[in-house]
């Protein structure tokens, strides 16, 4: 088990932020998300917005890693939930795969406030605790994975003419997944 | 950005247009007097429940938990 933390701070207000946040797909930094569902939405009694969402994620899987986890699977599903809170300023979002989670469980949780010194900038809190299980691999997997969350989390792009396509790539899941296939998303640097 | 199901995305197009003007135009702002999307989300919804079983996607039954809910414990 491998448990990763960061921070990294936004230069741009909370509103431009989460706005960006909750558009983040499609992405051309990445491209393994190629579905978004939104399962459930509702508002709770504090008025606070809940959103359920599916992400559909293709894997870029070389094939002797597909050898080794014995699984040609390359379409897994995430689950994701989370929470706006527009009168305190926050927004938490947590995600868990679904599916091959007999080989990789990946939780993340993400929390996005103002900065507490300058209201012009956002924080991100963000964690990750990453579990492969029965490979004996693992260990070396693990590490890879949180190597490549570590550089991701740092990759923030502005794209379109909007200043709210700040696009972030910091879905666990998809990131690391693709950097196992160091083919698919490596090259979307910038 | 496509649905789960195909038939699905040009629903999803429409909801999340609805959803995307509400959220920043209305719900940041402290407006949240109802959402005006509850007709296109249904329609949508129904659409992608479908393509979920059809699929057999496991969102069922599943306890949400973020890493700081429990599987800490669970160490290896």
């Amino acid at each position: 088990m491998k448990i990763w933390s960061s921070e990294h701070v936004f230069g741009h207000p909370w509103d431009t932020v989460i706005k960006a946040a909750m558009r983040k797909y499609p992405n051309p930094m990445n491209p393994c998300v190629v579905g978004v569902d939104v399962i459930d939405r509702s508002l709770d009694n504090q008025g606070r917005l809940h959103s359920h969402r599916l992400l559909s994620t293709e894997w870029g899987l070389p094939s002797i890693v597909k050898a080794i986890l014995g699984t040609s699977r390359t379409l897994t599903y995430i689950k994701e939930h989370s929470v706006v809170d527009p009168v305190e300023k926050k927004m938490e979002l947590c995600s868990t795969n679904i599916t091959l989670t007999n080989l990789v469980s990946v939780d993340e949780r993400l929390v996005y406030t103002p900065h507490p010194e300058n209201p012009e900038k956002t924080v991100l809190t963000q964690e990750a605790i990453i579990t492969v299980k029965g490979v004996s691999l693992s260990s070396y997997l693990e590490s890879l994975m949180a190597n490549t969350i570590s550089s991701n989390a740092r990759k923030v792009c502005f794209c379109g003419k909007n200043s709210w396509a700040l696009v972030l790539l910091n879905t666990m899941l998809k990131a690391q997944t693709c950097r196992i296939g160091p083919i698919v998303c490596t090259t979307f640097y910038f | 950005m496509n649905s789960v199901g195909e038939a699905c995305t040009e629903l999803k197009r429409e909801y999340d247009q609805c959803f995307n003007r509400w959220f920043a135009e209305k719900f940041l702002k402290g407006e949240n007097a109802g959402d005006p999307c509850v007709q296109l989300f249904k329609r949508y919804q129904l659409c992608v429940q479908k393509a979920i079983k059809e699929k057999d996607i496991p969102i069922e039954g599943l306890e949400f938990m973020g890493p700081r809910k429990g599987k800490a414990e669970n160490s290896s």
